[in-house]
């Protein structure tokens, strides 16, 4: 049995958002206040011709919240982006209280969905408190796109959702990087160790590779982003291996 | 096709994802990486890109892996065979799949004991609840648990698998 092997090391800093209002700009401070506007939508909206309109909703944490409408449910993600390094080492920034739920629906009120669809009422279409789920207490941005007819069923206009939301939260990656350190709510360190001598085993991950919103997107830029992602449909679905540190940075987009 | 809104892994799930830490923490495990691969829709790619995984597998001289899928219908074809490829290989595999009542594998083979059922709902149905049928940290600690069960048996008995 050797020692143990430290090959690199991530840390990722948590800012912890306790206050959401609607503001003149989209704003996020490291003291827990953050603001969205819809101001900023008609922009990005114009850069993708598949889409028909862009909401962005707040959902109060609570019961009472959740009471409302939601169209299917695309993705929750998780807003982090990188400060120093790549993906899988240096530092990483990343939220928590609040994370954005992407919608869709195309003009004729068909849903963007392919297998079974979450639209309805949120109480009864989010389990909440999963991993890859908000927790009881935490505010959703809600990122509702209406695309236009068809849209939803075609892996351009599903794309198109999921990047012109990326563009949305990247107006706060840019903000959260100069977060300073020391006002981080969290920190947490991970470090991906060789223990020589150990069982060695390998974690597989089987994803959605078949088209339309049935795809996975890998190697963005920013954690859990869309920018320079590549998707494995685009790859022929062939295995692609990461290391433990870029997967928990977020180094995939769950797009089905 | 198929990944269900209660089955499928949102990227907030990648990012904290309960199996990695699980198996990332065992300190009795070497864990080499994440692998990631896909489901085709032509049959004969979806054997292809599971037969790859398991040739790479092999080449990384893995003593075990856990296969974890957020898909079922027919991906079970692509996951069934990585499961075969990987023990015809020497390979012991456990992994995760949602099955319920309505997801029973939809072939088989003798490579899926080590293979858990994600479940949670209490008719064992795609209830559109996202999240609901996902993969927990429990479910994590189960297979990374079998693993190490099937590794140290094939260690007592290089011959079985």
């Amino acid at each position: 049995m050797g020692e143990e092997i430290d090959l690199r090391r991530l840390v990722i800093r948590t800012y912890h958002v306790t206050d959401i209002e609607e503001g003149d700009t989209n704003k996020v401070l490291a003291d827990g206040c953050l603001y969205y506007s819809k101001k900023v939508l008609a922009g990005i909206l114009s850069g993708y011709p598949q889409l028909e309109a862009l909401d962005i909703k707040l959902i109060p944490p609570g019961s009472e919240g959740h009471n409302r409408y939601t169209n299917t449910i695309m993705d929750i993600i998780p807003v982090s982006t990188k400060v120093l390094g790549k993906l899988g080492e240096g530092i990483t920034h990343t939220l928590t209280g609040v994370y954005v739920l992407l919608t869709g629906v195309d003009v004729n009120g068909k849903q963007a969905h392919e297998f079974g669809s979450s639209e309805g009422n949120l109480r009864e279409r989010l389990y909440l408190n999963r991993a890859g789920t908000p927790g009881d207490g935490d505010f959703i941005l809600s990122f509702d796109v209406t695309l236009k007819a068809g849209k939803g069923q075609e892996r351009e206009g599903v794309t198109a959702a999921h990047r012109a939301c990326d563009e949305w939260i990247q107006i706060f990656r840019e903000q959260m990087k100069k977060f300073r350190g020391e006002k981080c709510t969290q920190r947490h360190e991970y470090h991906d160790i060789v223990r020589p001598g150990k069982k060695r085993v390998v974690i597989v991950k089987q994803v959605a590779g078949q088209g339309a919103m049935y795809d996975m997107s890998l190697f963005a830029k920013e954690p859990s982003g869309m920018e320079g992602g590549k998707s494995i449909i685009d790859m022929g679905n062939m295995p692609v291996l990461v290391t433990p540190n870029e997967y928990r940075d977020g180094i995939l987009r769950s797009m089905q | 096709m198929g990944i269900g809104p209660s089955t499928k892994e949102t990227s907030l799930h990648h990012f904290r994802d309960p199996l990695l830490d699980i198996v990332s923490a065992d300190e009795d495990l070497d864990l080499m990486g994440v692998m990631i691969v896909g489901t085709p829709d032509d049959n004969e790619d979806k054997l292809l890109v599971g037969t790859r995984a398991a040739v790479w597998a092999e080449a990384m001289r893995a003593d075990g892996a856990i296969l974890s899928t957020d898909g079922w219908g027919n991906s079970d074809v692509d996951f069934v065979n990585m499961a075969e490829q990987m023990e015809i290989r020497g390979i012991p595999v456990t992994g995760l799949k949602f099955s319920g009542t309505v997801g029973q594998f939809v072939v088989t083979n003798d490579h899926l004991d080590g293979i858990k059922d994600i479940n949670k709902s209490a008719a064992g149905v795609e209830t559109n609840m996202v999240g609901e049928n996902n993969v927990t940290e429990l479910d994590a600690r189960k297979v990374t648990a079998h693993l190490k069960l099937k590794m140290r048996l094939k260690e007592q008995h290089p011959g079985s698998r």
